[in-house]
């Protein structure tokens, strides 16, 4: 039997099945976006705390100690407002905490008297009362830094190894690409095999003198063409609506399209294993966070400890994260050189490529 | 009628044992998010930080052991110069704070500095340490500036002269010391009483159109009541078997030996352990109990009726699994999982105050961790609406679904 055209054949029944399918694979491609929601939503609390800003004084000074606290480090978020609006902002959790400055602020200041600034925190954990805590010395140290008070006789002098920060968000949501392609390449792959087992159409490929091989290479082709259009459309919603722009476009397409590559045999191999769409979607959502943040996604997996780091070197995300960091932002996020970390995923790809199609056309004829 | 109620009831909890996939489906990405939590406790608050002293001045020396006692800021390591460099590259340290060799000759002229060689690699880890560094630096000519300053200082009318003039009186709104590892575990509760509740009974109700047992329930004599009835109840009873022993687990975990943090076991063994130990939720009062059960049986019911209005809505297994999954991840987050809400826009705060999940998080947390019941009332009445609304349009609903079925 012509190779190619069993290929082209079985391609086009898989897009038939697909197409009958469209609220599901709609239903993964949201996923997708979905994912992208979440981590924003993770990446927005981790700076600019809203805190009240009583402030009784407004003289020159206060003013100043209010520029310092907005330059501290993307801490605060002040948002000015009399006692009794803090109070209720405070109570009714709209809040993290509330800093006022008292009358006498600016005259006390001028005199060289130490003025105690009240500071309310909503202590609800440990965690969020630090970065207020750490937050308020950083802005005092600045404002006594700027008017040059006697007296101070250490500073901080800060030595950065990138040229520039990265916010939270663009880097965050760089690593959500390479979870998309887990989940919605892994989802799809599983699908287009699991659905032989549902449908009882396996007995027929097993009857068939096709190569399985053949005949799943072209269902894995559909569904890992269809993965890729949905994380281009997530690629298109990270450049436009966030505005983060890859400054690699090459290395960002050739990781992605490896990680499709990858993550579409590991989902068709669980598939084929599971036999049912239904048992393989959890477990690749299940899967899907554990990996995400053993991977670098947050920061570098080095700082999380050896153990944490060791045990990421399993996962392709790790290897798709590193490339991407670097590719969006220039970024270095594994010790290990961007080159060894794409030629990883390469690897990655053709021995999961082969390894499922091998497993999967055996499985098919026993 | 009872004994219609409790048999479909029954059949509905015998096909979920039958069911592991379905089980899968509601345990898995809930339990998912919880090693999650885990591996983001380690990741957020202290960072590996490489600690030089160039210098063998009195005053290096303070500067250098008030660096190292600020044990919640950094993972410290002293190391030489060359170490550092070598750290900082294979990224085994985020930054490297050196209190050079001139440390104390600069002090006397006021110019001393502490350099800070950082891995900016982004704002949220840059500016913990900077942060950090910064209080460090800050408590050397002003002690109330650390953080003992601000808990036990001006705040207890103790107010030290220092040379920035500004100290802190810090006050905290509650009585309580929360991890972020339990803070965050309450959200993971309420994700598996949505995945079991949402997405258990969504894929029974699927089930029966697929398979066409709705027709023959509506051939039953016992009439579409009771079975109503036993429906939700079912899926109530899921929820509540599965739900029950990881929170009674929750409770018992503190007795495994090897979950204090000041435990010295082997360390594979606290590995091994992590997972469980970081699932610690601390015996609330009896008083507290009784709030925590109210507040579960509304969120169970809610989440139950929701379900049933999914199944009736979609009635494909696939596309529930799907569908539910996503529900859960929006409820999820937008209801303060892994976030906090004030730290959200003005306009998703307003959205989640339309989450019931919002109410469930908030709530849990007050009984659980917080001596006072404050603002419990609003969230109990909120979700008790959401159960009764929720249940009903889910009985009206099932019922007109079976009859056209």
């Amino acid at each position: 039997m012509n190779t190619l055209r069993l290929f082209r054949a079985s391609a086009a029944l898989e897009l038939a099945q697909v197409n009958g399918n469209r609220a599901f694979v709609a239903l993964t491609a949201l996923a997708a976006v979905s994912f992208l929601v979440m981590v924003s939503l993770f990446g927005l609390t981790g700076a600019y705390a809203p805190v009240a800003l009583i402030d009784h004084d407004g003289g020159p000074y206060a003013q100043r100690f209010v520029e310092a606290l907005l330059g501290a480090h993307h801490s605060f978020a002040l948002k000015p407002m009399d006692a009794d609006q803090a109070e209720a902002a405070l109570h009714s959790g709209r809040l993290v905490g509330s800093i006022t400055i008292p009358a006498s602020f600016s005259t006390d200041i001028e005199r060289g008297v130490t003025v105690p600034i009240d500071l309310r925190i909503d202590n609800v954990n440990v965690d969020l009362t630090h970065d207020v805590q750490r937050a308020l010395p950083a802005a005092i140290v600045a404002f006594g830094r700027a008017h040059k008070f006697p007296g101070i006789r250490v500073q901080m002098v800060e030595h950065d190894v990138m040229p520039q920060d990265t916010g939270y968000i663009p880097y965050l949501v760089v690593s959500a690409l390479a979870l998309d392609a887990m989940v919605i390449a892994g989802i799809l792959g599983a699908m287009a095999t699991a659905r032989e087992w549902e449908r009882g159409t396996v007995k027929l490929l097993r009857l068939s003198p096709a190569s399985a091989g053949v005949v799943l290479a072209g269902k894995l082709v559909v569904a890992g063409a269809l993965a890729a259009a949905a994380l281009a459309l997530t690629l298109v919603v990270i450049v436009l609506v966030y505005g983060v722009v890859p400054i690699a476009p090459w290395a960002t397409v050739f990781t992605l399209a490896a990680c499709v590559a990858i993550f579409t045999c590991v989902g068709a191999w669980l598939g084929a294993l599971l036999k049912r769409t239904l048992a393989a979607v959890p477990l690749l959502f299940g899967l899907a966070m554990p990996f995400y943040v053993d991977s670098g996604a947050l920061e570098p997996t080095r700082f999380d400890g050896e153990t944490i780091w060791r045990i990421a070197h399993l996962s392709p995300i790790y290897y798709a994260v590193g490339v991407l960091e670097w590719a969006f932002h220039g970024l270095r996020v594994t010790p290990e050189p961007v080159y060894v970390d794409l030629l990883v995923l390469l690897a990655l790809a053709f021995v999961a490529a082969t390894l499922t199609l091998s497993r999967l056309s055996k499985g098919g004829t026993r | 009628m009872i004994r219609a109620i409790w048999g479909m009831a029954r059949n509905d909890l015998a096909i979920w044992r039958r069911s592991p996939a379905a089980l899968a489906a509601a345990l898995f990405p809930a339990l998912g998010m919880g090693v999650l939590v885990a591996v983001l406790t380690a990741s957020v608050g202290q960072q590996p930080v490489a600690l030089v002293v160039q210098s063998k001045g009195r005053f290096a020396e303070r500067m250098a052991r008030i660096i190292r006692a600020d044990r919640d800021a950094y993972l410290l390591e002293d190391m030489t110069a060359a170490e550092a460099e070598r750290a900082i590259g294979a990224q085994r340290v985020a930054a490297i704070i050196v209190v050079p060799e001139d440390f104390d000759q600069a002090l006397a002229s006021a110019s001393a500095a502490v350099d800070v060689y950082l891995n900016n690699v982004d704002i949220d880890l840059a500016d913990d340490i900077r942060r950090s560094v910064t209080r460090s630096v800050a408590e050397f000519d002003a002690p109330q500036l650390g953080l003992l300053g601000e808990l036990h200082g001006p705040s207890t009318g103790v107010l030290l002269p220092n040379p920035y003039r500004v100290a802190v009186a810090e006050h905290d709104l509650r009585e309580t010391n929360v991890s972020f590892l339990q803070y965050q575990v309450i959200p993971i509760i309420v994700l598996i009483i949505i995945s079991i509740g949402l997405l258990g009974t969504a894929l029974l109700t699927a089930r029966d159109f697929e398979r066409g047992t709705a027709k023959l329930m509506v051939l039953s004599p016992v009439g579409r009541l009771p079975l109503v009835v036993g429906r939700l109840l079912g899926g109530t009873l899921i929820t509540f078997t599965l739900v029950a022993p990881l929170v009674a687990f929750g409770f018992l975990t503190q007795y495994i030996p090897y979950c204090a943090e000041e435990s010295d076991g082997p360390l594979w063994v606290k590995l091994l352990l992590s997972g469980p130990c970081g699932w610690m939720l601390p015996v609330p009062p009896w008083s507290h109990g009784l709030a925590l059960i109210a507040l579960l049986a509304a969120v169970t019911l809610t989440t139950v009726g929701m379900g049933t209005l999914l199944g009736v809505a979609l009635r494909d297994a696939r596309l529930v699994t799907m569908s539910g999954l996503n529900a859960s991840a929006y409820l999820f987050f937008l209801g303060g999982g892994f976030t906090t809400v004030a730290f959200l826009p003005d306009w998703i705060q307003v959205v989640s105050r339309f989450v019931p999940t919002r109410y469930a998080i908030d709530g849990l947390r007050q009984a659980l961790f917080y001596p006072d019941l404050i603002g419990f009332g609003r969230d109990l009445t909120v979700l008790s609406g959401c159960a009764l609304s929720s249940i009903v349009l889910a009985s009206f609903a099932l019922a007109r679904a079976w009859r056209r079925a």
